[in-house]
Protein backbone atom coordinates (compact mmCIF):
# COMPACT_ATOMS: atom_id res chain seq x y z
CA UNK A 1 0.00 0.00 0.00
CA UNK A 2 1.35 3.47 -0.91
CA UNK A 3 1.93 6.16 1.65
CA UNK A 4 -0.93 8.23 0.16
CA UNK A 5 -3.33 5.33 0.49
CA UNK A 6 -2.28 4.82 4.09
CA UNK A 7 -2.93 8.51 4.87
CA UNK A 8 -6.38 8.26 3.30
CA UNK A 9 -7.13 5.19 5.35
CA UNK A 10 -6.13 6.92 8.60
CA UNK A 11 -8.15 10.03 7.71
CA UNK A 12 -11.20 7.89 7.03
CA UNK A 13 -10.69 5.99 10.28
CA UNK A 14 -10.60 9.27 12.20
CA UNK A 15 -13.55 10.98 10.51
CA UNK A 16 -16.04 8.19 9.89
CA UNK A 17 -16.44 6.94 13.49
CA UNK A 18 -17.01 10.51 14.66
CA UNK A 19 -19.87 10.80 12.22
CA UNK A 20 -21.23 7.46 13.36
CA UNK A 21 -20.91 8.44 17.04
CA UNK A 22 -22.73 11.70 16.33
CA UNK A 23 -25.48 9.80 14.58
CA UNK A 24 -25.72 7.33 17.51
CA UNK A 25 -25.86 10.10 20.18
CA UNK A 26 -28.64 11.89 18.30
CA UNK A 27 -30.60 8.69 18.10
CA UNK A 28 -30.20 8.03 21.81
CA UNK A 29 -31.15 11.62 22.66
CA UNK A 30 -34.26 11.36 20.50
CA UNK A 31 -35.21 8.11 22.17
CA UNK A 32 -34.55 9.55 25.63
CA UNK A 33 -36.70 12.58 24.82
CA UNK A 34 -39.43 10.30 23.60
CA UNK A 35 -39.20 8.21 26.76
CA UNK A 36 -39.31 11.37 28.87
CA UNK A 37 -42.45 12.50 27.08
CA UNK A 38 -43.99 9.07 27.61
CA UNK A 39 -43.04 9.11 31.27
CA UNK A 40 -44.45 12.62 31.76
CA UNK A 41 -47.67 11.56 30.05
CA UNK A 42 -47.88 8.43 32.24
CA UNK A 43 -47.25 10.52 35.35
CA UNK A 44 -50.03 12.92 34.43
CA UNK A 45 -52.38 9.99 33.81
CA UNK A 46 -51.39 8.36 37.13
CA UNK A 47 -51.95 11.65 38.96
CA UNK A 48 -55.36 12.01 37.33
CA UNK A 49 -56.19 8.43 38.25
CA UNK A 50 -55.03 9.02 41.84
CA UNK A 51 -57.02 12.19 42.16
CA UNK A 52 -60.10 10.49 40.66
CA UNK A 53 -59.66 7.61 43.10
CA UNK A 54 -59.22 10.04 45.97
CA UNK A 55 -62.26 11.99 44.79
CA UNK A 56 -64.21 8.73 44.65
CA UNK A 57 -62.92 7.89 48.14
CA UNK A 58 -64.17 11.12 49.64
CA UNK A 59 -67.22 11.63 47.42
CA UNK A 60 -70.53 11.53 49.24
CA UNK A 61 -68.89 11.52 52.67
CA UNK A 62 -69.77 13.59 55.70
CA UNK A 63 -67.03 15.66 57.26
CA UNK A 64 -66.75 15.29 61.01
CA UNK A 65 -64.44 17.67 62.83
CA UNK A 66 -63.30 17.50 66.41
CA UNK A 67 -60.50 19.93 67.11
CA UNK A 68 -57.83 19.33 64.48
CA UNK A 69 -59.19 15.86 63.83
CA UNK A 70 -60.91 15.78 60.44
CA UNK A 71 -62.76 12.63 59.49
CA UNK A 72 -64.47 11.95 56.17
CA UNK A 73 -66.98 9.16 56.58
CA UNK A 74 -69.87 7.74 54.58
CA UNK A 75 -73.34 7.99 56.20
CA UNK A 76 -73.80 5.10 58.67
CA UNK A 77 -74.96 4.37 62.25
CA UNK A 78 -71.32 4.57 63.39
CA UNK A 79 -71.17 6.94 66.44
CA UNK A 80 -68.39 8.90 64.75
CA UNK A 81 -69.07 12.37 66.17
CA UNK A 82 -69.04 11.44 69.88
CA UNK A 83 -66.12 9.06 69.33
CA UNK A 84 -64.15 11.78 67.51
CA UNK A 85 -64.91 14.26 70.31
CA UNK A 86 -63.72 11.79 72.95
CA UNK A 87 -60.65 10.87 70.88
CA UNK A 88 -59.78 14.52 70.36
CA UNK A 89 -59.98 15.27 74.08
CA UNK A 90 -57.49 12.44 74.72
CA UNK A 91 -55.28 13.51 71.82
CA UNK A 92 -55.22 17.12 72.96
CA UNK A 93 -54.56 16.11 76.55
CA UNK A 94 -51.52 14.08 75.48
CA UNK A 95 -50.08 16.07 72.60
CA UNK A 96 -51.21 19.54 73.67
CA UNK A 97 -50.97 22.27 71.02
CA UNK A 98 -48.76 19.99 68.88
CA UNK A 99 -51.91 17.99 68.11
CA UNK A 100 -52.88 20.71 65.60
CA UNK A 101 -50.44 19.00 63.24
CA UNK A 102 -53.09 16.30 62.74
CA UNK A 103 -55.18 18.79 60.73
CA UNK A 104 -52.83 17.98 57.83
CA UNK A 105 -53.92 14.36 57.82
CA UNK A 106 -57.69 13.95 57.35
CA UNK A 107 -58.83 10.40 58.06
CA UNK A 108 -61.10 8.77 55.46
CA UNK A 109 -63.37 6.08 56.89
CA UNK A 110 -65.53 3.65 55.00
CA UNK A 111 -68.19 2.36 57.42
CA UNK A 112 -69.31 -1.13 56.41
CA UNK A 113 -72.47 -3.06 57.13
CA UNK A 114 -71.38 -5.96 59.38
CA UNK A 115 -74.05 -8.27 57.96
CA UNK A 116 -73.34 -7.68 54.30
CA UNK A 117 -71.66 -10.24 52.09
CA UNK A 118 -70.90 -7.65 49.39
CA UNK A 119 -67.14 -7.08 49.19
CA UNK A 120 -66.00 -3.56 50.11
CA UNK A 121 -64.71 -1.20 47.43
CA UNK A 122 -60.94 -1.10 47.36
CA UNK A 123 -59.52 2.28 48.26
CA UNK A 124 -57.38 4.13 50.74
CA UNK A 125 -60.21 4.54 53.23
CA UNK A 126 -60.05 2.87 56.62
CA UNK A 127 -62.76 0.23 56.61
CA UNK A 128 -64.73 -0.20 59.84
CA UNK A 129 -67.90 -2.19 60.61
CA UNK A 130 -70.60 0.18 61.76
CA UNK A 131 -71.63 -1.93 64.75
CA UNK A 132 -68.53 -0.75 66.62
CA UNK A 133 -69.47 0.95 69.87
CA UNK A 134 -68.25 4.41 70.80
CA UNK A 135 -65.46 3.15 73.06
CA UNK A 136 -64.03 0.80 70.44
CA UNK A 137 -64.31 3.46 67.75
CA UNK A 138 -62.52 5.98 69.98
CA UNK A 139 -59.63 3.55 70.35
CA UNK A 140 -59.49 3.06 66.58
CA UNK A 141 -59.36 6.82 66.04
CA UNK A 142 -56.64 7.19 68.66
CA UNK A 143 -54.67 4.51 66.86
CA UNK A 144 -54.56 6.72 63.77
CA UNK A 145 -53.58 9.94 65.56
CA UNK A 146 -49.94 9.44 64.65
CA UNK A 147 -47.77 12.51 65.08
CA UNK A 148 -44.55 10.87 63.90
CA UNK A 149 -44.64 12.82 60.63
CA UNK A 150 -44.03 15.98 62.64
CA UNK A 151 -40.61 14.74 63.75
CA UNK A 152 -39.20 11.63 62.07
CA UNK A 153 -36.25 11.60 64.52
CA UNK A 154 -38.65 10.91 67.40
CA UNK A 155 -40.28 8.11 65.41
CA UNK A 156 -36.89 6.59 64.59
CA UNK A 157 -35.84 6.72 68.24
CA UNK A 158 -39.14 5.21 69.38
CA UNK A 159 -39.13 2.58 66.67
CA UNK A 160 -42.82 3.10 65.97
CA UNK A 161 -45.65 5.61 65.72
CA UNK A 162 -46.09 8.58 68.05
CA UNK A 163 -49.61 7.93 69.34
CA UNK A 164 -51.54 9.24 72.33
CA UNK A 165 -50.68 7.18 75.41
CA UNK A 166 -53.24 4.48 76.18
CA UNK A 167 -53.02 1.72 78.78
CA UNK A 168 -50.04 3.40 80.43
CA UNK A 169 -50.11 1.21 83.56
CA UNK A 170 -50.18 -1.94 81.45
CA UNK A 171 -47.29 -0.67 79.36
CA UNK A 172 -45.21 0.21 82.43
CA UNK A 173 -45.86 -3.28 83.84
CA UNK A 174 -44.64 -4.67 80.52
CA UNK A 175 -41.52 -2.49 80.79
CA UNK A 176 -40.91 -3.78 84.31
CA UNK A 177 -40.88 -7.33 82.95
CA UNK A 178 -38.50 -6.20 80.18
CA UNK A 179 -36.17 -4.62 82.74
CA UNK A 180 -35.99 -7.89 84.64
CA UNK A 181 -35.80 -10.28 81.73
CA UNK A 182 -34.11 -8.52 78.78
CA UNK A 183 -30.85 -10.32 77.90
CA UNK A 184 -28.76 -7.16 78.17
CA UNK A 185 -26.24 -6.03 80.77
CA UNK A 186 -27.29 -2.41 80.26
CA UNK A 187 -30.90 -3.26 81.10
CA UNK A 188 -29.93 -5.28 84.16
CA UNK A 189 -27.80 -2.41 85.44
CA UNK A 190 -30.63 0.01 84.66
CA UNK A 191 -32.95 -2.14 86.80
CA UNK A 192 -30.35 -1.85 89.57
CA UNK A 193 -30.69 1.97 89.29
CA UNK A 194 -27.62 2.75 87.18
CA UNK A 195 -28.78 5.84 85.28
CA UNK A 196 -25.92 5.74 82.76
CA UNK A 197 -26.95 2.20 81.87
CA UNK A 198 -30.59 3.34 81.46
CA UNK A 199 -29.33 6.08 79.14
CA UNK A 200 -27.47 3.48 77.08
CA UNK A 201 -30.34 0.99 77.01
CA UNK A 202 -32.79 3.68 75.91
CA UNK A 203 -30.35 5.14 73.32
CA UNK A 204 -30.58 8.59 74.87
CA UNK A 205 -26.99 9.65 74.28
CA UNK A 206 -25.12 10.31 71.06
CA UNK A 207 -24.59 7.27 68.85
CA UNK A 208 -21.10 5.91 69.50
CA UNK A 209 -19.22 2.95 68.11
CA UNK A 210 -19.05 1.15 71.46
CA UNK A 211 -22.83 1.02 71.94
CA UNK A 212 -22.84 -2.70 71.14
CA UNK A 213 -20.43 -3.50 73.98
CA UNK A 214 -22.32 -1.23 76.35
CA UNK A 215 -25.65 -2.85 75.49
CA UNK A 216 -24.60 -6.48 75.55
CA UNK A 217 -22.00 -8.49 77.50
CA UNK A 218 -19.86 -11.23 75.87
CA UNK A 219 -22.35 -14.07 76.55
CA UNK A 220 -25.23 -11.97 75.31
CA UNK A 221 -23.31 -11.01 72.18
CA UNK A 222 -22.61 -14.68 71.48
CA UNK A 223 -26.28 -15.58 72.00
CA UNK A 224 -27.34 -12.76 69.70
CA UNK A 225 -24.92 -13.75 66.93
CA UNK A 226 -25.37 -17.50 67.16
CA UNK A 227 -29.08 -17.69 67.98
CA UNK A 228 -30.96 -14.54 67.02
CA UNK A 229 -29.07 -13.69 63.84
CA UNK A 230 -27.82 -17.19 62.98
CA UNK A 231 -29.88 -17.36 59.77
CA UNK A 232 -28.24 -14.19 58.48
CA UNK A 233 -24.71 -14.63 59.78
CA UNK A 234 -24.07 -18.35 59.43
CA UNK A 235 -23.47 -18.35 55.68
CA UNK A 236 -21.10 -17.24 52.96
CA UNK A 237 -17.94 -15.42 53.95
CA UNK A 238 -19.07 -15.07 57.55
CA UNK A 239 -19.54 -18.81 58.19
CA UNK A 240 -15.99 -19.26 59.47
CA UNK A 241 -16.25 -16.28 61.82
CA UNK A 242 -19.65 -17.57 62.94
CA UNK A 243 -18.12 -20.90 63.97
CA UNK A 244 -15.35 -19.05 65.77
CA UNK A 245 -17.96 -16.95 67.64
CA UNK A 246 -19.94 -20.07 68.56
CA UNK A 247 -16.69 -21.60 69.88
CA UNK A 248 -16.28 -18.64 72.26
CA UNK A 249 -14.32 -15.94 70.40
CA UNK A 250 -15.79 -12.62 71.52
CA UNK A 251 -13.93 -10.63 68.87
CA UNK A 252 -15.52 -12.82 66.19
CA UNK A 253 -18.98 -12.22 67.73
CA UNK A 254 -18.31 -8.47 67.80
CA UNK A 255 -17.21 -8.47 64.15
CA UNK A 256 -20.29 -10.44 63.18
CA UNK A 257 -22.69 -8.15 65.01
CA UNK A 258 -20.96 -5.05 63.68
CA UNK A 259 -21.39 -6.41 60.15
CA UNK A 260 -25.18 -6.29 60.53
CA UNK A 261 -26.92 -3.59 58.48
CA UNK A 262 -27.28 -0.31 60.43
CA UNK A 263 -30.32 -0.26 62.67
CA UNK A 264 -30.98 -3.98 62.46
CA UNK A 265 -29.34 -4.88 65.78
CA UNK A 266 -32.00 -5.56 68.38
CA UNK A 267 -32.30 -2.70 70.87
CA UNK A 268 -32.28 -3.83 74.50
CA UNK A 269 -35.30 -1.71 75.44
CA UNK A 270 -37.90 -1.49 72.72
CA UNK A 271 -40.87 0.67 71.79
CA UNK A 272 -42.85 0.13 75.01
CA UNK A 273 -39.96 1.27 77.21
CA UNK A 274 -39.17 4.28 75.04
CA UNK A 275 -42.82 5.25 74.80
CA UNK A 276 -43.18 5.01 78.57
CA UNK A 277 -40.25 7.44 78.87
CA UNK A 278 -42.07 9.78 76.49
CA UNK A 279 -45.16 9.50 78.71
CA UNK A 280 -43.07 10.34 81.76
CA UNK A 281 -41.74 13.40 79.94
CA UNK A 282 -45.33 14.46 79.16
CA UNK A 283 -46.35 13.86 82.79
CA UNK A 284 -43.50 16.12 83.93
CA UNK A 285 -43.60 18.72 81.19
CA UNK A 286 -47.34 19.16 80.84
CA UNK A 287 -49.38 19.71 77.71
CA UNK A 288 -46.73 21.73 75.86
CA UNK A 289 -44.15 18.93 76.04
CA UNK A 290 -44.55 17.83 72.42
CA UNK A 291 -44.51 21.41 71.18
CA UNK A 292 -41.16 21.94 72.96
CA UNK A 293 -39.86 18.53 71.85
CA UNK A 294 -40.52 19.22 68.17
CA UNK A 295 -38.95 22.68 68.56
CA UNK A 296 -35.68 21.37 70.03
CA UNK A 297 -32.65 21.13 67.78
CA UNK A 298 -31.78 17.69 66.36
CA UNK A 299 -29.43 15.78 68.64
CA UNK A 300 -29.34 13.12 71.33
CA UNK A 301 -32.88 12.21 72.35
CA UNK A 302 -32.13 12.31 76.09
CA UNK A 303 -31.30 16.01 76.01
CA UNK A 304 -34.30 16.74 73.78
CA UNK A 305 -36.72 14.88 76.05
CA UNK A 306 -35.27 16.53 79.15
CA UNK A 307 -35.62 19.97 77.55
CA UNK A 308 -39.19 19.18 76.55
CA UNK A 309 -40.04 17.97 80.05
CA UNK A 310 -38.19 20.97 81.56
CA UNK A 311 -36.19 18.79 83.95
CA UNK A 312 -32.67 17.39 83.90
CA UNK A 313 -32.07 14.16 82.01
CA UNK A 314 -31.17 12.46 85.28
CA UNK A 315 -34.45 13.53 86.94
CA UNK A 316 -36.41 12.37 83.93
CA UNK A 317 -34.77 8.94 84.06
CA UNK A 318 -35.20 8.71 87.84
CA UNK A 319 -38.92 9.45 87.56
CA UNK A 320 -39.32 6.99 84.67
CA UNK A 321 -37.60 4.20 86.58
CA UNK A 322 -39.62 4.92 89.69
CA UNK A 323 -42.89 4.81 87.66
CA UNK A 324 -41.87 1.51 86.09
CA UNK A 325 -40.83 -0.10 89.36
CA UNK A 326 -44.11 1.03 90.96
CA UNK A 327 -46.03 -0.60 88.10
CA UNK A 328 -44.59 -4.02 88.90
CA UNK A 329 -47.20 -6.52 87.67
CA UNK A 330 -49.05 -8.68 90.16
CA UNK A 331 -47.39 -12.08 89.99
CA UNK A 332 -50.42 -14.29 90.69
CA UNK A 333 -53.30 -12.30 89.30
CA UNK A 334 -56.01 -13.17 91.81
CA UNK A 335 -57.67 -10.30 93.64
CA UNK A 336 -58.29 -11.00 97.36
CA UNK A 337 -62.05 -11.08 96.86
CA UNK A 338 -61.56 -13.78 94.20
CA UNK A 339 -61.04 -16.31 97.00
CA UNK A 340 -64.55 -15.57 98.26
CA UNK A 341 -65.95 -15.67 94.74
CA UNK A 342 -64.40 -19.11 94.15
CA UNK A 343 -65.73 -20.37 97.48
CA UNK A 344 -69.12 -18.89 96.59
CA UNK A 345 -69.19 -20.80 93.30
CA UNK A 346 -68.16 -23.97 95.15
CA UNK A 347 -71.11 -23.58 97.55
CA UNK A 348 -73.42 -22.75 94.63
CA UNK A 349 -72.46 -25.90 92.71
CA UNK A 350 -72.60 -28.01 95.85
CA UNK A 351 -76.15 -26.70 96.41
CA UNK A 352 -76.98 -27.82 92.86
CA UNK A 353 -75.74 -31.26 93.93
CA UNK A 354 -77.99 -31.14 96.98
CA UNK A 355 -80.97 -30.46 94.77
CA UNK A 356 -80.19 -33.41 92.55
CA UNK A 357 -83.21 -35.17 91.11
CA UNK A 358 -81.65 -38.61 91.63
CA UNK A 359 -83.54 -39.41 94.77
CA UNK A 360 -86.75 -37.70 93.86
CA UNK A 361 -89.62 -40.06 94.59
CA UNK A 362 -91.85 -40.27 91.57
CA UNK B 1 -70.61 -41.42 109.97
CA UNK B 2 -68.22 -39.01 108.23
CA UNK B 3 -65.27 -41.34 108.87
CA UNK B 4 -67.13 -44.22 107.24
CA UNK B 5 -68.03 -42.14 104.19
CA UNK B 6 -64.47 -40.81 104.03
CA UNK B 7 -63.01 -44.32 104.21
CA UNK B 8 -65.36 -45.60 101.52
CA UNK B 9 -64.53 -42.68 99.29
CA UNK B 10 -60.79 -43.15 99.88
CA UNK B 11 -61.12 -46.76 98.74
CA UNK B 12 -62.88 -45.67 95.54
CA UNK B 13 -60.59 -42.79 94.66
CA UNK B 14 -57.23 -43.67 96.23
CA UNK B 15 -55.53 -44.29 92.89
CA UNK B 16 -56.59 -40.89 91.55
CA UNK B 17 -55.70 -39.09 94.77
CA UNK B 18 -52.30 -40.81 95.10
CA UNK B 19 -51.31 -40.14 91.49
CA UNK B 20 -52.60 -36.56 91.75
CA UNK B 21 -50.59 -36.00 94.94
CA UNK B 22 -47.40 -37.29 93.34
CA UNK B 23 -48.00 -35.17 90.24
CA UNK B 24 -48.68 -32.07 92.36
CA UNK B 25 -45.45 -32.63 94.29
CA UNK B 26 -43.16 -33.10 91.29
CA UNK B 27 -44.72 -30.49 88.99
CA UNK B 28 -43.03 -27.45 90.67
CA UNK B 29 -39.65 -29.21 90.59
CA UNK B 30 -40.09 -29.97 86.90
CA UNK B 31 -41.04 -26.37 86.17
CA UNK B 32 -37.72 -25.03 87.50
CA UNK B 33 -35.44 -27.72 86.06
CA UNK B 34 -32.34 -26.07 84.64
CA UNK B 35 -32.49 -23.32 87.25
CA UNK B 36 -31.04 -25.43 90.03
CA UNK B 37 -28.18 -23.89 92.04
CA UNK B 38 -25.73 -26.68 91.19
CA UNK B 39 -26.09 -26.28 87.41
CA UNK B 40 -23.00 -24.65 85.81
CA UNK B 41 -24.85 -21.92 83.91
CA UNK B 42 -28.29 -21.44 85.40
CA UNK B 43 -31.09 -20.12 83.22
CA UNK B 44 -31.38 -16.38 82.61
CA UNK B 45 -34.45 -14.54 83.89
CA UNK B 46 -36.31 -14.56 80.58
CA UNK B 47 -35.59 -18.23 79.91
CA UNK B 48 -36.63 -19.22 83.43
CA UNK B 49 -39.91 -17.30 83.13
CA UNK B 50 -40.68 -18.96 79.79
CA UNK B 51 -39.97 -22.38 81.25
CA UNK B 52 -42.08 -21.76 84.36
CA UNK B 53 -44.89 -20.38 82.21
CA UNK B 54 -44.93 -23.38 79.89
CA UNK B 55 -45.09 -25.80 82.80
CA UNK B 56 -47.67 -23.56 84.47
CA UNK B 57 -50.31 -24.72 81.98
CA UNK B 58 -50.32 -28.08 83.75
CA UNK B 59 -51.50 -26.72 87.15
CA UNK B 60 -55.07 -25.88 86.05
CA UNK B 61 -55.16 -29.07 83.98
CA UNK B 62 -54.19 -31.11 87.03
CA UNK B 63 -56.72 -29.24 89.20
CA UNK B 64 -59.54 -29.85 86.71
CA UNK B 65 -58.58 -33.51 86.24
CA UNK B 66 -58.47 -34.12 90.00
CA UNK B 67 -61.84 -32.42 90.52
CA UNK B 68 -63.42 -34.40 87.69
CA UNK B 69 -62.04 -37.83 88.62
CA UNK B 70 -62.69 -37.55 92.35
CA UNK B 71 -66.25 -36.27 91.70
CA UNK B 72 -66.91 -39.21 89.36
CA UNK B 73 -65.39 -41.65 91.86
CA UNK B 74 -67.58 -40.15 94.59
CA UNK B 75 -70.87 -40.95 92.87
CA UNK B 76 -70.01 -43.92 90.64
CA UNK B 77 -70.66 -46.67 93.27
CA UNK B 78 -73.97 -45.03 94.25
CA UNK B 79 -75.05 -44.90 90.61
CA UNK B 80 -74.06 -48.53 90.10
CA UNK B 81 -76.01 -49.62 93.17
CA UNK B 82 -79.00 -47.50 92.12
CA UNK B 83 -78.65 -45.54 95.39
CA UNK B 84 -80.11 -48.41 97.42
CA UNK B 85 -77.37 -48.13 100.05
CA UNK B 86 -77.84 -44.38 100.44
CA UNK B 87 -81.61 -44.69 100.66
CA UNK B 88 -81.31 -47.41 103.30
CA UNK B 89 -79.33 -45.08 105.61
CA UNK B 90 -81.21 -43.18 108.33
CA UNK B 91 -80.04 -39.88 106.88
CA UNK B 92 -81.78 -37.05 105.07
CA UNK B 93 -80.61 -36.69 101.50
CA UNK B 94 -78.98 -33.27 101.98
CA UNK B 95 -76.86 -34.60 104.83
CA UNK B 96 -75.68 -37.59 102.82
CA UNK B 97 -74.70 -35.31 99.93
CA UNK B 98 -72.85 -33.00 102.30
CA UNK B 99 -70.95 -35.95 103.77
CA UNK B 100 -69.97 -37.10 100.30
CA UNK B 101 -68.89 -33.59 99.32
CA UNK B 102 -66.94 -33.07 102.54
CA UNK B 103 -65.14 -36.39 102.18
CA UNK B 104 -64.10 -35.46 98.64
CA UNK B 105 -62.79 -32.10 99.83
CA UNK B 106 -60.73 -33.77 102.56
CA UNK B 107 -59.22 -36.21 100.05
CA UNK B 108 -58.40 -33.37 97.66
CA UNK B 109 -56.48 -31.56 100.39
CA UNK B 110 -53.64 -34.06 99.91
CA UNK B 111 -52.65 -32.88 96.40
CA UNK B 112 -52.84 -29.25 97.57
CA UNK B 113 -50.52 -29.94 100.50
CA UNK B 114 -48.18 -31.87 98.19
CA UNK B 115 -48.11 -28.93 95.79
CA UNK B 116 -47.20 -26.56 98.63
CA UNK B 117 -44.36 -28.85 99.75
CA UNK B 118 -43.10 -29.31 96.18
CA UNK B 119 -43.33 -25.60 95.40
CA UNK B 120 -41.49 -24.52 98.56
CA UNK B 121 -38.77 -27.08 97.86
CA UNK B 122 -38.45 -26.09 94.19
CA UNK B 123 -38.18 -22.35 94.91
CA UNK B 124 -35.62 -23.06 97.63
CA UNK B 125 -33.47 -25.18 95.31
CA UNK B 126 -33.70 -22.92 92.26
CA UNK B 127 -31.21 -20.14 91.56
CA UNK B 128 -33.69 -17.30 91.07
CA UNK B 129 -32.20 -14.32 89.15
CA UNK B 130 -32.50 -10.80 90.64
CA UNK B 131 -35.89 -9.24 90.01
CA UNK B 132 -37.73 -12.56 90.15
CA UNK B 133 -39.36 -14.16 93.18
CA UNK B 134 -40.98 -17.46 94.08
CA UNK B 135 -44.66 -17.56 94.99
CA UNK B 136 -45.32 -21.06 96.36
CA UNK B 137 -48.11 -20.07 98.77
CA UNK B 138 -50.05 -17.95 96.26
CA UNK B 139 -49.78 -20.72 93.69
CA UNK B 140 -51.00 -23.32 96.18
CA UNK B 141 -53.98 -21.20 97.25
CA UNK B 142 -54.93 -20.79 93.64
CA UNK B 143 -54.51 -24.49 92.93
CA UNK B 144 -56.60 -25.45 95.97
CA UNK B 145 -59.41 -23.12 94.92
CA UNK B 146 -59.32 -24.41 91.35
CA UNK B 147 -59.51 -28.02 92.59
CA UNK B 148 -62.41 -27.08 94.83
CA UNK B 149 -64.37 -25.33 92.07
CA UNK B 150 -63.71 -28.15 89.58
CA UNK B 151 -64.77 -30.74 92.17
CA UNK B 152 -67.98 -28.80 92.98
CA UNK B 153 -68.90 -28.43 89.29
CA UNK B 154 -68.37 -32.10 88.48
CA UNK B 155 -69.90 -33.16 91.81
CA UNK B 156 -73.12 -31.33 90.87
CA UNK B 157 -73.12 -32.83 87.37
CA UNK B 158 -72.37 -36.36 88.68
CA UNK B 159 -75.08 -36.07 91.31
CA UNK B 160 -77.65 -35.27 88.65
CA UNK B 161 -79.55 -37.61 86.38
CA UNK B 162 -78.66 -38.50 82.83
CA UNK B 163 -81.47 -36.19 81.81
CA UNK B 164 -79.78 -33.24 83.58
CA UNK B 165 -76.46 -34.02 81.94
CA UNK B 166 -78.27 -34.33 78.61
CA UNK B 167 -79.94 -30.94 79.12
CA UNK B 168 -76.59 -29.29 79.86
CA UNK B 169 -74.98 -30.90 76.82
CA UNK B 170 -77.97 -29.89 74.64
CA UNK B 171 -77.63 -26.24 75.69
CA UNK B 172 -73.87 -26.25 74.96
CA UNK B 173 -74.35 -28.12 71.66
CA UNK B 174 -77.20 -25.78 70.67
CA UNK B 175 -75.02 -22.71 71.22
CA UNK B 176 -72.21 -24.18 69.12
CA UNK B 177 -74.65 -25.22 66.38
CA UNK B 178 -76.22 -21.75 66.16
CA UNK B 179 -72.74 -20.20 66.05
CA UNK B 180 -71.63 -22.54 63.25
CA UNK B 181 -74.82 -21.87 61.24
CA UNK B 182 -74.42 -18.12 61.71
CA UNK B 183 -70.81 -18.28 60.54
CA UNK B 184 -71.81 -20.40 57.54
CA UNK B 185 -74.48 -17.84 56.60
CA UNK B 186 -71.89 -15.06 57.07
CA UNK B 187 -74.09 -13.43 59.71
CA UNK B 188 -72.23 -11.29 62.20
CA UNK B 189 -73.39 -13.13 65.32
CA UNK B 190 -71.07 -14.02 68.16
CA UNK B 191 -72.67 -16.11 70.87
CA UNK B 192 -69.66 -17.97 72.18
CA UNK B 193 -67.47 -14.98 73.05
CA UNK B 194 -69.95 -13.47 75.57
CA UNK B 195 -70.54 -16.92 77.12
CA UNK B 196 -66.82 -17.51 77.28
CA UNK B 197 -66.18 -14.13 78.89
CA UNK B 198 -68.96 -14.72 81.45
CA UNK B 199 -67.47 -18.07 82.41
CA UNK B 200 -63.78 -17.22 82.25
CA UNK B 201 -63.61 -13.61 83.50
CA UNK B 202 -64.05 -12.60 87.12
CA UNK B 203 -66.43 -13.15 88.81
CA UNK B 204 -67.19 -16.10 86.51
CA UNK B 205 -67.04 -19.63 87.92
CA UNK B 206 -64.06 -20.74 85.83
CA UNK B 207 -62.02 -17.53 86.16
CA UNK B 208 -59.80 -19.19 88.74
CA UNK B 209 -58.43 -21.44 85.98
CA UNK B 210 -57.39 -18.60 83.68
CA UNK B 211 -54.33 -16.35 83.69
CA UNK B 212 -50.72 -17.24 84.26
CA UNK B 213 -49.87 -19.92 86.78
CA UNK B 214 -46.37 -18.90 87.77
CA UNK B 215 -44.35 -20.44 90.54
CA UNK B 216 -41.63 -17.88 89.87
CA UNK B 217 -42.46 -14.45 88.51
CA UNK B 218 -41.39 -10.81 88.59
Amino acid sequence: MSRRALNLFFMAALVLPRALVGQHADLVRTRADSLLREWQQASVLAAVQDSLRHAADIAGRDTVRAGALTILVNPSPLPIAPAAAKAWSEIEQFFGPAAQWLARQPLVIQALDPDTTVPANPGDALQIYWDLNQRELTRVLLGFADLSGADPAVRDWLGGPVLPGLDSDQRRAQVYVALVTAPSQAVRRCFADDRAACRDALSLGPTTSDLLTRWYGPDERRDLATLRYAGFLDKGVRAREFRSCAAGSDSACLDLLESLPPGSLERPLDYAARFSLLETAVALGGTRTFERLFATAPGPMGARLAAAAQVSEDSLLARWRSDVVTARPKPVPIPPWAIWVALGWTVAFMTCGLGSSRWRVS
Amino acid sequence: MFRVVLYAQWKWSRLVVTLGTIAAFILPALSVQGASRDVGSPLKAGELLSLVQSWGVLYPVLAAALGLLVAIATWAPDHRGRHVHALSLPLPRWRYVLLRFGAGVVLLAAPAVALLAGAVLATHLAAIPPGLEGYPVALTIRFALAVLVAYAVFFAISAGTTRTAGAILTVIGGLILVQVLASAADVHLDLLTPVQSILLNWPGPLAIFTGRWMLIDV
